[in-house]
């Protein structure tokens, strides 16, 4: 028998053949032993531009092509490095510092080791993906260099060597080869003088040491910052977790229980003693919050900072139920941290219990109401949190609190500690350290969360960046899109590339022999017109109707094509499906696709010809459909129309055009197809919505543009044949892809959502809402009529709408198909396919459409290439969820940030005429709480809290400033009866029936709305303030 | 959690073991290392290792040798095993052969029957036994050079080296090919690591002896495609590149073959 041990010997290459061997755990708490092959050689590059060896080994790709060199050879010097230097970071630096890296400020001619960026993956995959996509740019010079594949720079793990001194020293390694290499390589290059410097950056005391000794440059990430420029700026942003572990030693008294660990969490939630759901903090109270779990049919309910242990709204909690003992109703008080808080000091940790008095106080009386024998409702089951599986931070947007500061902010430059007030009401104040307090007063900061230790009241973070002054309109603009994470810079290069090269002078090819026209149906000469809101530039839609010879009538309405111009897959496509929808703000709108398509190659502009993609139907007198037809073809547009002019044009009786007959028929059709709808069950839903007609920068009075959304005939005709469009789209996309139609649904709320809102109108009005069904819910809801108030059923609608879940898109394989249901529409089925330019699903529903209709594409491809693996599909539906509900809440802030503005400037004018006195109007009471209500004001569409300052009594004077009013409020009592929901507001000892106020629930209330500026805590903040006056 | 090639390799176009685009990993051979059979051969490919054993031509067993089927020439038996201690995790299971085993069994027996010049045997068997001793990738291509190292000691005759290799991409190519573009390279001889990511398919080939007057003016070698198995999912515009590197692969894994063979004699 030969021996057949593996012989290295005799085979040159083989000695360069090492081996990786690491063990590893799987999910299943299995160990596994990976044995890898590790092939060193020689000719991996250095990639700086200065070294003349490099060039000539540099290898080639399958193309021939050479990765060009990466690393400047002018890099940037510091005073300590007057050559200019090479930055080496170890993965704590990465840790710790990725947004220095990403500063555009300093940090270039980064080498990134092998070893690092996989240490960082496995620390933080996050970080990892932030770290890739800065070795992509190219500005940023971030060079990966593979050091465990280069003979040199292999590092073999001793024994009892541990794995991170053992990756150390492998950065140290790769630092003095860099340094020999570059020295040899350059001097025959004849440049000796300006061989940089190779610096490791490392947090590590020990590898400074041993890299001293190997006389290798090393530094810590502080001490390289110091000796930059703007060194201060840079300083603040290096990651507080590790350094504050380090500095602060042994762990100070510990607030918060200890979480549990994975493998407790597990078998807890597998027996069903713990449960899993998303924190949810009440919008009205920071001390209140929610979990839903799916054991129990309402909201788990976590009162007070003990028993939310750290979780901030967002995270994904592990709870606990609390004994029926501590069950409790749901607060029925307004707390505001700053308010509660507002004391506290961000330096010193040792007197603070975790609960303060204040807040004790705050909970003391929820409890003793709780136990009152008229609480509202029954007590909810209470809950604590045990563990955490997802941290849900990001980056917050807030400003620092005034009062935090030291006395000698504005002079020091000395690092201190300071809160920032998250815009975010959910989110706890944030402590930052920061040399620049001083500056950063009064601007709008970007700040991240890096950890909330147990010996922490508050969570600790870092700054990020400023965004600029408050209330300027460049830094709360900015601040909302970061808050709702909307992506906003402008479109890369290579997106931009994706578009068609002719530009704006792309037109459809005239000759239909052009491969454009391949499956393209002529719909030119039927006089189709769009109808969309005055000043719309992305023309999605236009509609046309026209007689049959048999009686019948062919509807068409036709859709931009976008996905002619949007290919699978290509950068264009990945940017859309990431920015998942167009985000409309006031002053601005953040395409999601580049503007020559939005507004001009996709969007359907009146008399050019355009690609399109119709639905036809043949409808009879009566609307009923006799069949439709889906196809892609080319239109030319005869007028746009706003909804207004078309109004105008179809009630003026001497139009009788053939476009104005065909407008009118659609508007006859729409009519019987809403009658239809609503016979079916569908919800005449009400949001509190205003518009707002920027004209330009009219001197006028700003408030004058904030109008409420008038309805005419011809929204709802435009509305009408969209939904007709996308239910019809639905079930034959449903047809072809019977597991991967996108589709969207909007499920059926459970009931007991509605069960506050049935006691309360019950209560107070005698009315009832039946719920069993949404047929049942819009005939009650019509029923919910005040002759007094008209506004009344508004109101009562806009309640409704909160108590239902939200609509989503989904992919048919998840879900049975009884619950595709679009319960708000009383549809079985439902997608969106009408609005491509501003929305991705549609642009992916045209996709599975056309290939759903046998349609070839220009060159004789199907493309269905992207839509028919369902695991990315529902990728992208959980994104496109999530991007469509942030838009709704950043177009919802613009407009209230608008208001608060045209208020402020109203005010400002007012008060260079005297007097500040707000504006007077109508006001409905939605909610009351034990010290305040809150009102919603529909002429603004705003709602706002109404605290018990802010109760004008009789015999008082109206108003008074911010401060003053708010010493009222310690002379005042209230009565609140929360069975009646009623609230008497009055002053202490002064009981008479005459010198109080009665609110109560969906009374009318007269309101004086204004903007004040918060004095004393929050200082620089505004706010729209509401007065009730009676 | 290791890095990926599909982040990595457009970064440093170098695969996760240190390998460029086309190098194949270590290739190891031995013939005769069981003197009891006809021929044997250990082969390893990195840190794959395939131990083969041929026994035969045999006179048929009772069963279909001996039959109609039998009489055109030798029917290739082939089995295989692998090991329980092959791959991460060991496997405890009581006899019988997985489904991938026999996947690669009965490739592998259509390959040769094919390819020997079986018609010299009637009414005979030629049996293959293969047992994967480590399993990293790349499994039936290491199993058809071992099968044809065993063959060759064993001297059943046949037209040329059969050998196999595995090509994939650098990604997912799940897209069409944009030529202007072409972020993605192929990538020769998939270790498992590699397998598990990105597609990739099997290739064998084989030359002919080149027979014949003419024979010596015929400076390029034809090269016949005998084997093509793929079982992942990618566009079709990237199966050209990926089969011209794989037969390449081939190609460079003949010369080695050639070179155990020869060096073999001389020991």
């Amino acid at each position: 028998m030969k021996s057949l041990r593996r012989d290295l010997s005799s085979n040159p290459q083989a000695s360069n053949v090492a081996s990786k061997v690491f063990v590893r755990s799987t999910k299943s708490g299995k160990v596994q032993k990976i044995v890898r092959e590790l092939y060193l050689r020689q000719d991996i590059p250095c990639s700086s531009k200065l070294c003349s060896l490099c060039p000539s080994i540099a290898p080639s790709d399958a193309n021939g092509n050479i990765a060009p060199f990466v690393l400047s050879d002018r890099p940037a010097g510091t005073k300590a490095f007057p050559r200019g230097h090479y930055l080496v970071p170890d993965t704590n630096a990465l840790l710790n510092g990725m947004d220095l890296f990403e500063h555009t400020g300093a940090f270039y001619d980064v080498i990134i080791l092998q070893t690092v960026l996989e240490e960082l993956r496995n620390q933080s995959l996050p970080l990892y993906n932030r770290l890739l996509s800065l070795i992509k740019t190219d500005e940023k010079r971030f060079y990966l260099f593979f050091n465990e594949f280069r003979l040199e720079t292999h590092v073999r793990r001793g024994p009892e060597e541990s794995i991170n001194d053992r990756n150390d020293r492998a950065v140290r390694a790769v630092a003095s080869w860099y340094e020999e290499h570059l020295g040899a390589s350059a001097k025959k290059g004849k440049k000796e003088k300006s061989v940089p410097a190779i610096v490791v950056i490392t947090d590590d005391k020990g590898s400074i040491k041993k890299a001293k000794a190997e006389k290798v440059t090393a530094l810590s990430l502080s001490d390289y910052v110091s000796g930059l420029e703007d060194s201060e700026k840079l300083l603040d942003m290096i990651s507080e977790a590790r350094e504050a572990r380090d500095s602060k030693g042994p762990i100070g008294q510990l607030f918060y229980p200890e979480y549990l660990s994975m493998s407790k969490m597990m078998t807890g939630l597998r027996a069903g003693n713990l449960h899993q759901g998303t924190f949810n903090v009440s919008p009205y109270n920071y001390l209140e919050a929610s979990v839903k779990v799916p054991a129990f049919n309402r909201p788990l309910l976590i009162l007070g900072r003990d028993n939310s242990n750290r979780a901030i709204s967002g995270d994904m909690v592990v709870i606990e139920v609390l004994p029926q003992d501590q069950w409790k109703s749901p607060s029925t008080k307004i707390v505001d941290e700053e308010a509660v808080t507002r004391n506290d000091n961000p330096d010193s940790e040792e007197t603070e219990a975790v609960v303060s008095q204040n807040e004790r106080k705050a909970l003391q009386e929820e409890v003793k109401k709780a136990h009152g024998k008229n609480a509202e409702g029954k007590p909810q089951p209470t809950a604590r949190v045990v563990g955490m599986i997802k941290r849900g931070w990001r980056q917050y947007v807030g400003h620092v609190d005034a009062g935090s500061t030291g006395s000698q902010a504005a002079s020091g430059r000395r690092q201190q500690t300071v809160f920032v007030l998250p815009m975010d009401k959910k989110v706890p104040k944030i402590r930052v350290r920061t040399r620049q307090a001083g500056d950063l007063i009064g601007q709008r900061i970007l700040v991240t969360i890096d950890t909330w230790d147990r010996d922490s009241r508050y969570p600790t973070g870092h700054f990020i960046r400023s965004l600029g002054e408050l209330e300027t309109k460049g830094a709360e603009t900015e601040a909302l899109l970061l808050e709702y994470d909307v992506q906003y810079k402008p479109f890369p290069k290579s997106v931009l590339d994706c578009l068609p090269s002719e530009g704006h002078d792309w037109k459809v090819p005239v000759s239909k022999e052009d491969k454009g026209w391949n499956g393209r149906r002529d719909l030119r000469d039927l006089l189709i017109c769009s109808i969309d809101p005055p000043g719309c530039q992305d023309i999605d839609d236009a509609l046309h109707a026209r007689k049959l010879p048999n009686g019948n009538f062919e509807v068409g309405v036709h859709i931009a094509d976008v996905s002619h111009f949007v290919k699978p897959n290509n950068a264009m496509d990945l940017e859309a499906s990431v920015r998942g929808t167009t985000v409309y703000l006031v002053d601005k709108r953040i395409d999601m696709l580049p503007h020559l398509l939005g507004t001009d190659l996709c969007s359907l502009k009146p008399y050019v010809e355009r690609y399109a993609f119709s639905v036809l139907w043949e409808v009879t007198p009566n609307a009923e459909i006799v069949k439709s037809d889906f196809t892609k073809s080319v239109i030319r547009s005869r007028e746009a129309f706003s909804y207004e002019r078309a109004q105008l044009r179809i009630d003026d009786p001497s139009q009788t055009d053939e476009l104005t007959e065909s407008m009118r028929n659609l508007l006859k059709f729409s009519k019987i197809l809403r009658q239809k709808r609503y016979d079916a069950g569908a919800l005449n839903l009400a949001s509190p919505e205003v518009r707002i007609e920027a004209d330009s920068d009219e001197v006028g009075d700003p408030l004058t543009d904030v109008k409420t959304k008038a309805m005419l005939d011809t929204n709802s005709l435009v509305e009408e044949f969209m939904l007709l469009a996308n239910i019809t789209v639905a079930s034959k996309v449903f047809d072809s892809f019977s597991q991967t139609a996108l589709l969207r649904r909007h499920a059926t709320p459970p009931p007991q959502n509605f069960e506050d809102l049935i006691n309360q109108l019950s209560k107070k009005r005698g009315m009832e809402l039946d719920v069993s069904s949404s047929g049942a819910l819009a005939s009650s809801l019509d029923r919910c009529v005040d002759p007094e108030n008209p506004f009344f059923n508004t109101l009562v609608r806009i309640l409704a709408t909160r108590c239902m879940t939200s609509a989503e898109y989904f992919c048919a394989g998840a879900h049975a198909e009884p619950e595709f249901r679009h319960y708000g529409l009383a549809s079985p089925i439902y997608t969106h396919f009408t609005s491509p330019i501003r929305r991705y699903a549609d642009l992916l529903v045209h996709r599975q459409l056309a290939s759903a209709i046998g349609y070839e594409g220009e060159d004789g491809h199907a493309v269905i290439e992207g839509v028919n693996t369902r695991g990315k599909l529902e990728d992208i539906c959980r994104n496109i969820n999530f991007r469509h509900r942030n838009a709704q809440f950043a177009g919802r802030a613009s407009i209230e940030y608008y208001v608060g503005q045209a208020l402020k400037a109203r005010g400002e004018k007012m008060a260079a005429g005297g007097t500040d006195s707000g504006i007077d109007e109508e006001g409905y009471v939605m909610r009351v709480f034990e010290n305040g209500v809150v009102v919603f004001v529909p002429r603004f569409g705003i709602e706002g809290v109404v605290r018990l300052e802010d109760f004008v009594l009789p015999g008082e004077a109206g108003s008074r400033s911010v401060s003053e009013r708010r010493e009222l409020a310690v002379h005042r009592t209230t009565h609140f009866d929360p069975e009646e929901y009623t609230l008497r507001v009055e002053e202490k000892g002064h009981s008479e029936k005459e010198r109080g106020v009665d609110v109560e629930l969906f009374q009318r209330v007269k309101v004086n709305v204004s903007s004040v500026k918060e004095e004393g805590r929050g200082a620089g903040k505004r706010r729209v303030r509401i007065l009730i006056t009676g | 959690m290791p890095l990926d090639t599909s982040t990595t390799y457009p970064l440093t176009r170098l695969r996760l073991d240190g390998r460029r685009w086309n190098e194949l990993r270590l290739l190891q051979a031995q013939i005769s290392t069981n003197p009891a059979s006809s021929g044997s051969s250990y082969l390893s490919m990195g840190n794959t290792a395939i131990m083969c054993s041929v026994h035969g031509p045999a006179e048929g067993r009772r069963g279909e040798a001996s039959g109609a089927a039998g009489s055109a020439g030798a029917i290739v038996e082939v089995d295989v095993n692998v090991a329980g201690f092959a791959s991460v995790d060991r496997r405890r299971k009581a006899g019988g052969s997985d489904k991938q085993s026999s996947r690669i069994a009965t490739t592998l027996r259509a390959a040769f029957q094919s390819h020997l010049h079986t018609y010299l045997y009637p009414h005979s068997t030629i049996s293959i036994h293969v047992s994967v001793l480590s399993a990293d990738g790349s499994l039936l291509a290491a199993a058809i050079n071992a099968c044809t190292l065993a063959l060759v000691d064993a001297g059943i005759p046949m037209p040329g080296l059969l050998t196999g290799c595995t090509s994939g991409m650098s990604g997912s190519a799940s897209t069409p090919r944009d030529p202007r573009n072409d972020e993605l390279d192929p990538l020769l001889d998939l270790s498992l690591p590699e397998e598990q990511e990105l597609p990739f398919l099997t290739v064998g080939t084989t030359t002919c002896v080149p027979v014949g007057e003419n024979h010596m003016d015929d400076e390029e070698e034809e090269t016949k495609v005998a084997v093509l198995n793929m079982d992942s999912k990618l566009h079709c515009t990237y199966i050209e590149t990926m089969l011209a590197v794989g037969m390449d692969g081939c190609n460079q894994i003949r010369e080695l073959l050639e070179g155990v063979i020869k060096g073999s004699n001389r020991g």
